[in-house]
């Protein structure tokens, strides 16, 4: 918790030097995908169909981003806000290509940082990984695996009823921290 | 409400959620209600395999684009980058240099070097030479051995002093009773059987004279010959003339076969001396299927030869045979002393 709080606090300054030392050595872009994953996921992931399309669009974001790291220039705003703009765009290309028309502010978000439930739900992903392991297995395999409760059980070695009872007390505690 | 039911009826609710997601929201409790909407919050949860893999592929790409970048090759400055760029120099130019490992490279080849050139020189305690002995039978004719006598009736003689004297052949048969003889003993037989020579019965003739060798030249006074085994001649056996009365393979004549061959021992002196070659034996084998003569065609010494006399010896075979009767036959046996 304490170290999502970290994360979620994080000096500018330090963001910065992150940013340079990828600009002169790409493959510490792997600590601004990670501390940048989540917002950029909720981001795309509350405006996609589905959870397919909003991994693809991720993935285009992180690889145009790496790609024009070298163009980017530090204007005193979070990162953040800079992979959001690619990833505007991303979605306005999806959907000029698939004929969905909608206006995508990517100014705005420039401007004025992130959609507070973007930020909501990037922090509501960040707190599964905080969960016991056995509720955050539960979550995993109903949400994204989406195995039957018979499944789960099984798999745990448990019954139907201890299962439900893991997902309630699970969400329980997703609720809990993020309040 | 209790714990029980409240899991139940979330549970529920987030299975519909996940079956119609367009759907609207089911009317639940007002507690499920919060949690429910966590729920819808995580149906798009991101799978941490995506993230990984997706994360993967970006350092991939990283390195890529930094190879060019991140390694700048150098002149050689002396005569050792030169010659090991990879070892004192900038190496090839691809990836960095690690000296670290290519000392590890270097140590593990050279211990595996000497390992292979010690591996000569190593013998475990306790190995010793080991012996194999390995016996042939050979029935075709060798070009190495001394030919044995030609022949297939030789044989005969009372060990007389005086040469078998000439006379007419007798009759021959497929069964020989009574080999021939021209000294017939004093007592009178109680059942008289006409002395025959073993073979094809419609090679005999009429016997003219007194029988005897047609081939001698001694016309008297009569003798059986310097011979042994009965018979009349200076050979071996129950024909007339020389030789030993064993066919040769071929012919009709089928090879013997050896049923009970166990091979011979390596003698004491011969192992310490590592002393190795192969002893030739002429052996006839008779009907009977036992040797019955063995001779040493090609020695070896050092107790070898008395060896493989002593084991052939021992031998049984099944016996040649010619128009189904067994025969005695002459084979060589070939004995290899061997040191492993």
């Amino acid at each position: 918790m304490k170290a999502l709080e970290d994360k979620n606090l994080r000096n500018p300054n330090d963001e910065r030097l992150q940013v340079e030392a990828a600009r002169q050595d790409p493959a510490r872009f792997g600590e601004l995908y990670e501390n940048n994953f989540e917002r950029v996921y909720a981001y795309l992931a509350r405006r996609a169909r589905d959870r397919d399309e909003a991994q693809d669009l991720t993935s285009e974001v992180f690889q145009q981003a790496l790609a024009g790291l070298p163009r980017y220039q530090w204007r005193g705003l979070p990162f953040i806000a800079w992979l959001l703009g690619i990833a505007a765009n991303v979605l306005a290309d999806c959907w000029r290509r698939a004929g969905r028309l909608q206006e995508v502010m990517t100014d705005d978000l420039e401007q004025m940082g992130i959609e507070e439930d973007v930020e909501q739900k990037a922090m509501l992903y960040e707190l599964v990984d905080s969960l016991p392991a056995d509720q955050r297995q539960v979550i995993l395999w109903r949400f994204v695996g989406q195995k039957s409760l018979r499944e789960m059980a099984t798999e745990l070695g448990r019954s139907e009823g201890a299962i439900k009872q893991l997902q309630l007390r699970a969400l329980q505690n997703l609720r809990e921290r993020m309040s | 409400m209790t714990n029980i039911s409240l899991a139940d009826q979330l549970d529920d609710a987030i299975e519909m959620m996940i079956a119609e997601p367009d759907s609207a929201p089911p009317r639940v409790d007002l507690k499920i209600g919060e949690l429910l909407g966590i729920a819808a919050e995580l149906r798009l949860f991101p799978d941490p395999a995506f993230r990984a893999a997706l994360k993967a592929k970006l350092l991939g790409q990283s390195a890529v684009t930094t190879t060019p970048t991140m390694v700048e090759r150098k002149p050689a400055r002396n005569a050792e980058e030169a010659m090991l760029p990879t070892l004192f120099g900038a190496g090839y130019g691809n990836y960095p240099v690690r000296r670290g490992n290519f000392a590890i490279s270097l140590a593990v080849h050279a211990a595996l070097l000497a390992m292979v050139a010690a591996s000569g020189l190593w013998l475990p305690d306790g190995a010793e030479v080991r012996p194999q002995v390995i016996s042939i039978l050979r029935t075709e004719s060798s070009p190495i051995l001394v030919s044995s006598p030609p022949g297939n009736s030789g044989g005969g003689g009372e060990h007389e002093k005086l040469p078998d004297s000439k006379g007419s052949l007798p009759r021959f048969t497929r069964q020989q009773l009574t080999p021939p003889t021209i000294v017939v003993p004093r007592e009178t037989p109680k059942l008289a059987v006409d002395m025959t020579l073993l073979g094809p019965p419609e090679l005999s003739e009429t016997q003219t004279s007194q029988a005897g060798n047609p081939l001698s030249e001694i016309i008297g006074p009569p003798s059986n010959g310097t011979g042994k085994g009965g018979g009349i001649g200076s050979g071996r056996g129950g024909g007339i003339g020389g030789g030993t009365g064993a066919y040769r393979v071929g012919g009709g004549v089928s090879a013997p076969i050896a049923i009970f061959d166990p091979d011979p021992e390596y003698s004491d002196e011969a192992r310490q001396a590592k002393y190795q070659g192969t002893v030739v034996l002429w052996v006839v084998v008779g009907t009977d299927g036992r040797p019955r003569e063995i001779r040493v065609q090609r020695s070896l010494g050092m107790g070898l030869d008395e060896k493989a006399v002593a084991a052939v010896r021992g031998w049984k075979f099944r016996p040649g045979m010619k128009d189904g009767v067994p025969v005695a036959v002459q084979v060589n046996i070939e004995v290899v002393f061997q040191l492993l």
